[in-house]
């Protein structure tokens, strides 16, 4: 057992956990966020996607031990219930769930891509961003308009801020 | 050993590294984005008493111009690679292959460094690095040597690394204004796919329609290490390569690979797609060549 310190969405936390522990283990486990998921456990699956130092990256292949120091953001992070993102919102207004268990881990790879944007994007781009996220549902259409959505909301509201 | 009993030990800096890899009597094992190294220890294949996180070796991570060459760290994000304007106009066909690594996820966390020694046949930047004559430099505690990226693999997952070595720094020789690059790459799906063949083109042209100097083709997945197709090199010069003799070189692509039967293909499906691959490389090659120069 070793004791490791990181910021998780915002607020600093030290856990005690043994090192090799997956940090999408510690993130459930030790701290009680589970939003993100476990599917594949490869990375091939995107369900464990979080934001470490705002990129988006698998967190069932890192070690708890690599976490030191790090600044995670996860799909609670993003926004819960009481604040919704914009990408939240236009999830639920498309309807871009089925069963969910992908949700969290694409609201994360959405968050993470529509940080990036200066434009409205395409549909391939949008593929490409979220490449890494499987949904097993196949519900792809409604999430692709989703994105699409809140790069519209998103870009709106910039535009409104730089006009005051 | 069990995950619970593994220890992580995060070095601040090279040289911390470099004397933990000398010690000798543990059994470590290096770790940097983890994209390979933590499926395999969940696989019960890769079992280390310690692992050595060189993720946090920022010193290790940098793309420079120096003395005419460009030097990569090992730790350099295929993020990082597909971002850099200096890889873009110098290394093309790099930051085509680390394009294909993975998906999003991967390229925020995969190095090249470890993607190199990884040393899977099916390792997506190998080829690349090869058609870029890359030169390793390798180090240890007190000894520091460079290896031809070709002489670096000795079979799947086998290198000419040490226990108390690691890579340090990717050389590799920047494009002229006349030399283009490609990489292509045929996996069951467009994203998030191990290659089941690929292929990296560089060449180097010359003044007239089509007319080529020289250059180096390199095939991935289709023998235990990376390849160059040398034969299919030399027909480069031969004459021009207009879309006749792709085909020709195709063909003889065609009998230069030496793939086998695995769980993502057969060899002669392979076979077939090594020559597919590079015929459709080397026609887009010429086609993107043609629209530069006019």
């Amino acid at each position: 057992m070793k004791p490791i310190r990181f910021t998780v969405n915002g607020s600093p936390r030290e856990v005690n956990c043994h090192p090799s522990k997956t940090l999408l283990d510690v993130l459930r486990e030790d701290l009680n966020l589970t939003a993100s998921k476990e599917c594949c456990g490869k990375g091939e699956c995107g369900s464990c996607s979080i934001l470490v130092d705002k990129e988006v990256i698998c967190s069932c292949l890192v070690l708890a031990g690599q976490a030191e120091g790090m600044d995670i953001t996860t799909c609670e992070g993003v926004g819960l219930t009481a604040n919704m993102d914009i990408v939240q919102e236009a999830f639920v207004s498309e309807g871009a769930t089925q069963c969910g268990y992908c949700t969290p881990g694409l609201i994360v790879s959405s968050r993470a891509f529509l940080n990036s944007i200066e434009h409205i994007p395409s549909v391939s781009e949008i593929k490409t961003a979220l490449g890494g996220n499987l949904c097993r549902c196949t519900g792809y259409a409604k999430i692709i308009r989703a994105v699409e959505t809140a790069a519209k909301h998103q870009l709106e509201n910039k535009g409104k801020l730089s006009l005051r | 050993m069990l995950v619970s009993e593994i220890d992580v030990i995060s070095p601040l800096d090279l040289d911390e590294c470099l004397t933990i890899l000398s010690r000798e009597g543990i059994q470590h094992r290096l770790l940097a984005g983890g994209t390979d190294a933590v499926v395999r220890m969940k696989d019960g294949k890769w079992r280390p008493n310690v692992w050595i996180n060189v993720k946090g070796l920022n010193e290790l991570r940098y793309i420079v111009k120096k003395d005419g060459a460009i030097h990569i760290g090992p730790l350099t994000t295929h993020s990082d690679i597909i971002r850099s304007q200096l890889l873009q106009t110098q290394a093309d066909v790099l930051v085509e292959a680390a394009r294909e690594v993975g998906a999003t996820q991967m390229q925020n966390m995969g190095t090249i460094g470890g993607n190199i020694g990884t040393a899977s046949p099916a390792g997506d930047t190998i080829p690349a690095l090869f058609v870029l004559g890359a030169v390793l430099e390798i180090r240890s505690c007190n000894n520091k040597r460079l290896v031809p990226i070709e002489e670096f693999f000795i079979g799947p997952g086998k290198t000419v690394l040490r226990q108390n070595e690691m890579i340090t720094n990717i050389i590799i020789q920047p494009q002229e204004k006349n030399e283009i690059g490609i990489f292509q790459k045929l996996g069951p799906r467009k994203a998030q796919s191990i290659s089941i063949v690929n292929v990296a083109v560089n060449l180097i042209m010359g003044e007239n329609n089509r007319q080529c100097l020289g250059g180096k083709i390199a095939f991935g997945a289709v023998a235990p290490t990376i390849i160059r197709a040398k034969k299919c090199e030399s027909m480069l010069k031969i004459a021009p390569i207009t879309d006749d003799m792709i085909e020709n070189i195709s063909k003889v692509a065609w009998k230069e690979v030496m793939p086998i039967t695995d769980v993502r293909a057969s060899a002669s499906y392979r076979r077939d797609m090594a020559s597919a691959l590079l015929h459709r490389g080397l026609y887009r090659l010429m086609r993107r060549w043609e629209s530069y120069e006019s």
